[in-house]
Order: structure tokens, then C-alpha cells, then sequence
């Protein structure tokens, strides 16, 4: 439904988006990662038209122009900050924007907004406006949601709420573009990972795709240490041995199972090494790092 | 752009100062009325109480929040997102506030209808002959209208001010300079008496408009346009303004 192809954006003609390209399909939970300065916002806001660039971006074949926002009448979006009035109360700032009160309140009670919603909004927490702007981003429907460090301020049940909401918009085939620094939560929903350095996309998979292919290294456990280790040596396959558990490259294990059918040994486990998923992003990074 | 401005009559019609202003409207046009009422009721009912000055005062506080209320509480992003383009969003902020606009004037009429039947003030007739051989009723119509034109092209001066400043004292500061020096820093360009025919189109002659208007022999000493050249300056600058702000508001990164 998104798509960007080949899109430029200059801030006082410096380049922060460098010929990025990439499509989002309904349904679908998008993790914008990067580090600081990566471009992620810039990416936000230019989708959402709100700065100069040069490319294509369309939203169902309807184009994006600065001047031109027709095509993001069924976008949700919360950018930086909540845009909350403090001068309106919650569900005064909800009712500016909202085109059905059933959904409104539907967003509040879920939100567990209702307590404080019709009181003035100058007196929230951080975490009550963040909830308030992801209210605002997903009100009348809609077909696309940009979020921008949505968990920011969040409590745990929040952000065990917020996740849960975002899971069941995408069931219900809205997409998501979401950005976030806290990568444990947006693992926890994201179907898609677009990784960006340098306004450049360095990784764009699907979420099963990037953790097969970023899992290097499986462990294995077998019956028999010994023999596994002389045949591992013997057939020149490197290995790291802890007691009745073996360390093997990924790209050895299809190898190494029809060895052990060959020699009749048998597998107790197979399976990837947990690698956790920031560490997985920094070593990307530096290599793109070094790479460049 | 139905939506867009019902979203800023929402946010007008829930902001304190839109229902304050009209009470300090009328305490202003009372104190008015009682430190001068006697002497010059019929100015006064011409003027609506110096009505033209304090509506003035609040719609630049009012006009300068219009803008600066956006970028300061950072909803400008989700405004303009939403809209369909950007001239969407800056004209429906325009025409709320020439609609506030005209309801202050027609505040400040029936203020004045009302002041005009306290003992404050000497009786005079609404069919007495005031300027321009008129009644004084349609000469209160007429100031008004004049000063509604008036308003509007000191609002165009503060939106195009609002997207260029995003801090709402300077906006007001500057925009009150505007107003209220305007007049004394056209009188110092025309006093020089060189490229007068040039100089007394400047802008700030514009701002005499209206009390030249209700005061034609002394302000045309001031301004060196009759009354229609001022309307046809005043209407001109606005239009200006208005083309300036929106270009300065587009060409804005957010």
C-alpha cells in the first residue's frame, strides 16, 4: 500500500535521505531501526509530506506531494511528540480529529484513558500524552499508522497495552510504520525490519528472513561427545565443544546431520544460538561501518 | 475544508481569551464612555467607544496565538499531515479570525447601543447628523466596516509574522509596534517632505484608515491620501500580506 521509490530529502541542501526505496503492505508491522541521526524521523515526515523531497511516494497508487496530502487522508501518525492542546481537555483533543465517537471511545477504554480523559490535558503525565498522540494516530481507522518512539513515557502495562492495540490494528490489515529505540518491544510485533544508517536502508527483510540469516552460529547436542568430535576434526569442520554440546557455523549443519546418519549418531538438539537482537543491529552497523 | 475549519473554530471557541476579550472589550469601552462620554457622545458613538483600538489590542494577542500555538504545543505536524495541503491550513486559520474579527465589531455596535441609553453619556439622536452629512447611526456602521478592513490587514501582518517568528511575545511585540508606532513612523518618512507621493504609500500609513476616516481634516495632514486611496492601499497590503505569510509558511521546515 506505501511505497517509496528512490527518495531524496535536503534539509538546507544537505542530504538526510539517500535514495531510499521501500513498500509496506496492509497488515503489516514495520520496524524503522537506526541509530541517531539515521534519518528515521526524516523518513516520517517526509512520507507524511511534511518536508521536501524528490522521489516517489505513494499510498495505493495516489501520490504524496509536500503540497499534496489527499493521500494520507486514512494515515495515523504521532511525530516526535503528541500534538495535544493544553488547553483542551483528552477527549477534546480526541473529538478535533475523530469522525466516529463509538471508535473514540473505544480508543479511550482500551487506552485506560478513562479516569483522566476529561480532564484539561496541561496536567498530564508524559505517559498520559504519549497515550493520548497514540489515540490520536489510531483514530477513524486507519489504513496506515506512523509511530515515532511510541513507547516513550510508558509504564509496563502501557506499553504491554500499546503493543497488544498495534497487533490488533495489523490483524485487522492496518499497516504500521513504526520507530522505536527500545528493539526488545518492537521485536516482540515487528513482521519486517528496515535498518537505516546514514539516511541509506542497509537491511530491509521480512522479521524471519533477518533472524535465519542473522543467527550464525546453531548448537548441538548429541549421545556421543567423543565420536561427534573425532568425526566433526576428521571431516575438517570447525567446532566449539562444551561437554555434550557443540558449537557449529550455521552453514555447516545440513553437512554435519548427513554425517551423523552416515555414522549412525544421533541428535539430541539442534538449534540456533540466541543471539540477542541489539547485538545483532550493532554488529550490522559496524560492518556497514567498516564496509564504507 | 470543512474540516479544517471546523478544527480551528473548536479550538478558538475553547481557548479562554476568545471569551475574555469581549468582557475587557466592554469594561474598556465603559471606562471610555465614562471619562469622555459627556463631552463627545457623538465620537463616541461614531467610534464605538474607541472601539477600533481595543478590538485592535486583542486580535493581535488572539492572531499571534494562532500560529505559535501550533509549533509551541508541536501540533503543526499533525495539522498539516491531516489537511490536504498547506493553504487549506493557512486560510482556514485566516477566516476564523476574520469571522472573530467581525464578531467583535458587531460586539462593539451593540455595546455602544447599549452605553448610549446609560446617563453616563448626553442623548444624542441616531439620526443627528455626524460626518460626511450621514446620520450617526450609519456613520457607526461605516467606521466599523472601514475598521473591520482595517483589522483584517493588521491580521495579515501577524500571520505572515507568525510563520516567520515562532515565539509568541515577539509576534505580539513587533505586531503592536506595528500598530501603534505605525502611524508616528509614517508621519517621520512623510515629514521629510522628499518622495512624498512615493513614501505615503508605505504601509504603515495604512494603519490611519480608520481614524482618518471618522477624523478625515486631521489625519489627512498625516497620511496624504484621501479616504479611498487609504481603502485601496489597505485592501492592497492585505492581500500582499496574506500571499507573503502563506509563501513564508510553505517555504517553513517543520
Amino acid at each position: 500500500m506505501l511505497e517509496l521509490h528512490h527518495v531524496d530529502t535536503f534539509i538546507h541542501h544537505h542530504r538526510i535521505i539517500d535514495h531510499v526505496s521501500f513498500s509496506i503492505e496492509p497488515g503489516s508491522i514495520v520496524g524503522l531501526i537506526g541509530p541517531n541521526g539515521a534519518g528515521k524521523t526524516t523518513i516520517m515526515k517526509t512520507i507524511l509530506g511534511l518536508t521536501k523531497f524528490t522521489g516517489q511516494i505513494s499510498i495505493d497508487q495516489q501520490p504524496i506531494t509536500e503540497n499534496d496530502h489527499h493521500a494520507l487522508a486514512s494515515v495515523g501518525a504521532l511525530i516526535e511528540h503528541p500534538a495535544i492542546y493544553p488547553f483542551l481537555t483528552g477527549r477534546q483533543n480526541l473529538v478535533l480529529y475523530a469522525h466516529d465517537p463509538h471508535d473514540l471511545e473505544n480508543l479511550v477504554r482500551i487506552l485506560q484513558m478513562t479516569n483522566y480523559i476529561d480532564h484539561p490535558s496541561k496536567g498530564y503525565s508524559l505517559g498520559m500524552k504519549q497515550k493520548l498522540g497514540i489515540a490520536i494516530a489510531l483514530l477513524n481507522h486507519p489504513r496506515l499508522v506512523i509511530l515515532d518512539e511510541p513507547m516513550n513515557g510508558l509504564d509496563v502495562e502501557a506499553t504491554i497495552c500499546v503493543r497488544q492495540l498495534i497487533q490488533h490494528y495489523a490483524d485487522q490489515g492496518t499497516a504500521f510504520l513504526i520507530s522505536s529505540h527500545i528493539l526488545s518491544e518492537l521485536q516482540k510485533v515487528m513482521t519486517q525490519v528496515i535498518l537505516i544508517n546514514q539516511g541509506r536502508v542497509i537491511v530491509n527483510q521480512p522479521i524471519a528472513d533477518f533472524n535465519r540469516l542473522n543467527h550464525q552460529d546453531y548448537h548441538l547436542t548429541v549421545e556421543d561427545p567423543t565420536v561427534t568430535a573425532q568425526l566433526l576434526t576428521s571431516h575438517h569442520i570447525p567446532f566449539k565443544r562444551n561437554d555434550h554440546q557443540f558449537v557449529v557455523d550455521r552453514h555447516t549443519i545440513f553437512t554435519i546431520q548427513d554425517l551423523f546418519a552416515e555414522h549412525h549418531l544421533y541428535l539430541q538438539e539442534l538449534a540456533p544460538v540466541e543471539t540477542n537482537f541489539e547485538q545483532i543491529i550493532v554488529r550490522i552497523l559496524d560492518e556497514q561501518r567498516r564496509s564504507a | 475544508m470543512r474540516t479544517s475549519l471546523h478544527q480551528e473554530f473548536y479550538k478558538l471557541a475553547h481557548q479562554k481569551m476568545t471569551w475574555l476579550s469581549p468582557i475587557i472589550l466592554f469594561v474598556l469601552m465603559l471606562i471610555t464612555s465614562y471619562a469622555m462620554g459627556y463631552n463627545e457622545s457623538k465620537l463616541l458613538t461614531i467610534t464605538c467607544y474607541d472601539a477600533p483600538d481595543w478590538i485592535i489590542l486583542i486580535l493581535v494577542i488572539v492572531g499571534s496565538t494562532t500560529f505559535s500555538m501550533e509549533f509551541q504545543n508541536r501540533a503543526i505536524l499533525t495539522l498539516l499531515y491531516k489537511a490536504p495541503n498547506k493553504f487549506e491550513v493557512y486560510l482556514s486559520k485566516y477566516i476564523v479570525l476574520l469571522c472573530y474579527n467581525v464578531c467583535l465589531h458587531l460586539w462593539a455596535m451593540l455595546i455602544t447601543c447599549l452605553l448610549r441609553l446609560t446617563p453616563i453619556n448626553r442623548p444624542v439622536a441616531w439620526s443627528a447628523i455626524g460626518q460626511y452629512h450621514q446620520p450617526l447611526w450609519l456613520n457607526m456602521f461605516t467606521t466599523s466596516a472601514i475598521d473591520v478592513l482595517t483589522t483584517t490587514f493588521i491580521i495579515s501582518l501577524i500571520l505572515g509574522l507568525s510563520c516567520l517568528i515562532n515565539s509568541n511575545a515577539i509576534v505580539i511585540s513587533v505586531s503592536l509596534l506595528v500598530v501603534f508606532m505605525g502611524q508616528f513612523v509614517s508621519a517621520g518618512l512623510l515629514n521629510t517632505n522628499q518622495l512624498v507621493t512615493i513614501l505615503r504609500w508605505n504601509p504603515f500609513n495604512m494603519t490611519n484608515l480608520t481614524r482618518q476616516y471618522y477624523n478625515y481634516t486631521t489625519y489627512y495632514e498625516t497620511s496624504h491620501l484621501i479616504n479611498s486611496q487609504l481603502l485601496m492601499g489597505t485592501i492592497g497590503y492585505t492581500l500582499a500580506f496574506v500571499i507573503i505569510g502563506y509563501l513564508i509558511f510553505r517555504k517553513k521546515r517543520f
